[in-house]
């Protein structure tokens, strides 16, 4: 015992802080659930608490449903066949990925509505008058629409990877056993690939249960938008703890479940001579079947909705002046940069602590604070103003003793922003660089100190620069992850900040559709640059 | 007596069962010492444990009356002037072979640090590869490179895990000797793990057999392993004995 008190040093130390930092704030939602009720809670429950959780749950089950499908049968088709344009497809099928589905939401708004594209050109080239109804796409369908089109990536992504580089010999044997593409699909395929399939399919619930924008901008009642309605439209903090509580528990139900469906059965190779699948060339009808579905994907998911914005920002280009577009980018660049470096660092620090200490704790508070991720934005929100607040209690005399003439320091400052995108991403980075410590082993580490380097200058010497790819990596990925990021930037920056995001969404609220482009399009072309690099940069195949 | 080690007991924290039962035993200065064993057997342990990457649950050790570890005291893996070659050698891939040998000479003067350098690549013979990167030496220059990097801040002691199992077969003998040749002219302590009694054989003063986390022999390598030839000349001699009947 004596022995293991002297692994505490500021390596340690630091980790634990920083652990206990990005996990505390949750539990105010925890103990949210034991306060005394109100009327408002008890008037939700009663009457709309209900709603929320069906709504919730048609849209999480039916985008599932609906990813999984396209998601692994675009997959199955790229890892297996030989097709036309499949060398473009197999990238540009990720690239849906890049767009916010809530500025998709709009987009899709603004091509279908009375005066969109579709509807003018029906009026004035065919002189049709249709039923404006028909065009409906903000209700239920339409957001699962949504959802489904720019978000399918992250299971065709995911299982692709797994289907090209790790089948070859399972599949090729399902063959040599005389079963044909559709048996080898579902009696082979679709079994080994289940672990990539759930991992996928889970990554889509979580976005869709921590979405805001779209359900917001098509009037659909889900637990956020009723955490932020009950917070501001009622004042009522308490019932919106109690609202969060309520979702937490939902979305710890769906990691339950998604650990349950994974199972024991790890399908993982059991061999380490891992080859690609060699490619079926398909001809005729399927060929062109094979590529048209494709190609309908990537239409809808990317190349209408950019087409469309880039009409827009043409048609507008010059009605926000550059100044003002400029301080967007700028404090949206200022917020993710100075948000991803931190979490970096911490990343850093937390995953050295995993491979400084052993036993089981060890691993164990590392992954209890990577919960953030799964945990929805407005659920933060709520968990980090609470906590502010309370520390700007705390520190009133202090801010009187210092002159402040307000008891609201932390909490109107971009501090409290940054520490909320800090707790949502931590997850993220932290993947990152727990697999680049993964994969460069202890035995550096050791060799530096077996040579005389303590383990700080061991840090700077040798990890560092070891780590050099999954730090960038790492970066890359929460800094765009932040750039998109809607519920959390809305709620906790301080009055007049403007993000590029917080501007699309404010400009499409207001029905000020085409103003919105520009600044879409920026995001856009940012996450679709890193999306393209960041992949090319995981997987180089094999040719 | 140089290094005296006392009753060392460890175990993982996975497991119930000791991974290294009371392990004892004297080394001196500038002797070969091979820990035999098969896998399982607990000689890596041994080595982590006087590298300082394990903390023993009990026991002591002893470079020349310095106590590098007892019930009160831990010195860290960097304080401890013990050098390593790990089995994959753990080369820094972003420094050359030069910088890989100097890393450990932060406490040189700069011309000291030089002179050193180029005493060690001397002794490794490997003088014109001093600005290659790891990944432009063959695997036995590679291993050379491991050793002299471990060997040049003149560490009490140096370890070797399994350093011929990387190597094909046919490198392994004049490695071998090559090894036991570099080690000597430098005049240094070191112990090896192998599970090879060859290896043993060939290089060490003296074998460590290891057996369950327990000491089974320890004695030079023609005493030892001789009780093994014996039994094969003893085999040989019936089979023959045999073949001569049935004839």
């Amino acid at each position: 015992m004596q022995r293991s008190l002297k692994n505490i040093n500021v390596w340690t130390f630091s980790a634990v802080i920083i652990m206990a930092l990005l996990f505390l704030p949750n539990l105010t939602i925890v103990g949210g659930i034991f306060t005394p009720t109100n009327e408002n809670w008890a008037h939700m429950k009663e009457h709309v608490l209900w709603s929320f959780v069906s709504t919730s749950l048609i849209l999480v089950v039916a985008t599932a449903v609906l990813t999984i499908s396209i998601g692994l049968s675009l997959a199955w088709l790229v890892a297996q066949y030989q097709f036309p344009l499949r060398n473009f497809l197999k990238w540009a099928l990720i690239l849906p990925l890049s767009i916010p589905p809530f500025i998709g939401a709009y987009t899709y708004h603004g091509i279908v509505n009375y005066t969109g594209v579709i509807q003018t050109m029906l009026r004035e080239r065919f002189g049709m008058e249709v039923n404006p109804s028909y065009f409906d796409i903000m209700n239920l369908p339409g957001a699962i629409f949504i959802y489904t089109i720019f978000l399918y990536p992250y299971v065709y992504t995911i299982t692709r990877i797994f289907l090209s580089q790790q089948s070859a010999s399972l599949i090729e044997t399902s063959r040599v056993l005389g079963k044909g593409p559709w048996g080898t699909f579902f009696r082979v395929v679709i079994p080994i690939s289940r672990v990539s399939i759930i991992g996928g399919a889970s990554l889509v619930v979580l976005e869709v249960l921590n979405d805001y924008g779209v359900v917001k901008y098509y009037g659909i009642q889900t637990f956020t938008t009723a955490i932020f309605q009950t917070w501001f439209g009622l004042g009522d903090i308490e019932s919106a703890i109690k609202l969060a509580a309520s979702l937490m528990g939902f979305v710890i139900l769906v990691l339950m479940v998604e650990k349950l469906l994974r199972g024991r059965r790890q399908y993982s190779y059991s061999t380490t001579k891992v080859r690609p699948l060699p490619l079926i060339e398909l001809t005729g009808w399927k060929a062109a079947g094979a590529t048209g579905f494709g190609l309908i994907i990537m239409a809808l998911g990317f190349f209408i909705p950019v087409i469309q914005l880039i009409d827009w920002t043409i048609l507008t280009f010059g009605t926000i002046p550059m100044e003002e577009f400029m301080l967007y980018v700028k404090n949206s660049v200022t917020v993710a940069g100075i948000a991803a470096t931190v979490i970096i660092l911490f990343a850093l620090i937390v995953g050295n602590f995993g491979r400084l200490v052993h036993g089981k704790m060890a691993k164990l508070l590392p992954r209890l604070s990577i919960l953030g991720y799964s945990i929805p934005g407005a659920v933060i929100a709520v968990a980090v103003v609470t906590a502010f607040i309370g520390l700007d209690r705390t520190l009133a005399p202090v801010y009187q003793a210092l002159g402040f003439d307000t008891t609201l320091v932390l909490s109107v400052s971009l501090i409290m922003l940054i520490s909320a995108y800090i707790i949502r991403f931590f997850a993220i980075g932290y993947n990152s660089i727990e697999s680049g410590y993964d994969k460069i082993g202890t035995n550096f580490r050791d060799a530096s100190r077996l040579l005389g380097m303590g383990i700080t200058k061991t840090f700077f010497k040798v990890d560092m620069p070891m780590l050099k790819g999954a730090i960038i990596s790492g970066f890359i990925i929460v800094f765009i992850d932040i750039l998109k990021e809607i519920p959390l930037t809305l709620i906790l920056r301080p009055f007049n900040f403007d993000t590029l995001s917080t501007k699309v969404f404010q400009y499409a609220s207001d029905e000020k559709i085409m103003e919105a482009s520009q600044a879409s399009l920026l995001i856009i072309g940012i996450s679709a640059l890193s999306i393209i690099v960041f992949y090319k940069f995981i997987e180089k195949e094999p040719k | 007596m140089f290094i005296s080690i006392d009753n060392v007991c460890f175990s993982y924290s996975n497991t119930k069962t000791a991974a290294l039962n009371k392990f004892s035993m004297t080394i001196e200065k500038g002797e070969v010492i091979s820990i035999l064993g098969p896998s399982g057997s607990g000689k890596s342990t041994v080595l982590r444990l006087l590298a300082g990457l394990e903390k023993p649950e009990d026991g002591s050790f002893n470079i020349q009356d310095n106590v590098i570890f007892d019930e009160k005291k831990f010195l860290q893996p960097e304080k401890r002037g013990i050098g390593m070659v790990f089995q994959d050698y753990a080369l820094f891939p972003h420094m050359s072979v030069a910088e890989n040998i100097m890393f450990g000479l932060f406490r040189f003067k700069k011309a000291a640090k030089q002179a050193r350098l180029k005493e060690v690549l001397e002794l490794v013979e490997l003088e014109e590869f001093a600005d290659r990167y790891p990944y432009q030496l063959s695997g036995g220059q590679q291993q050379r490179v491991a050793i002299a990097r471990a060997i040049a801040p003149k560490p009490h002691l140096i370890l070797l895990d399994e350093p011929f199992s990387n190597l094909d077969a046919e490198l392994q003998g004049k490695i071998r000797k090559e090894l036991r040749d570099i080690l000597k002219k430098a005049n240094i302590t070191s112990v090896f793990v192998t599970h090879d009694e060859n290896d043993a054989h060939a290089i060490a003063d003296r074998i460590v057999k290891l057996k369950e986390g327990k000491i089974e022999v320890i004695g030079r390598p023609c005493d030892i392993l001789n009780i093994n030839r014996q039994a094969v000349v003893e085999a040989v001699a019936l089979v023959e004995q045999q073949d001569m009947l049935s004839v």
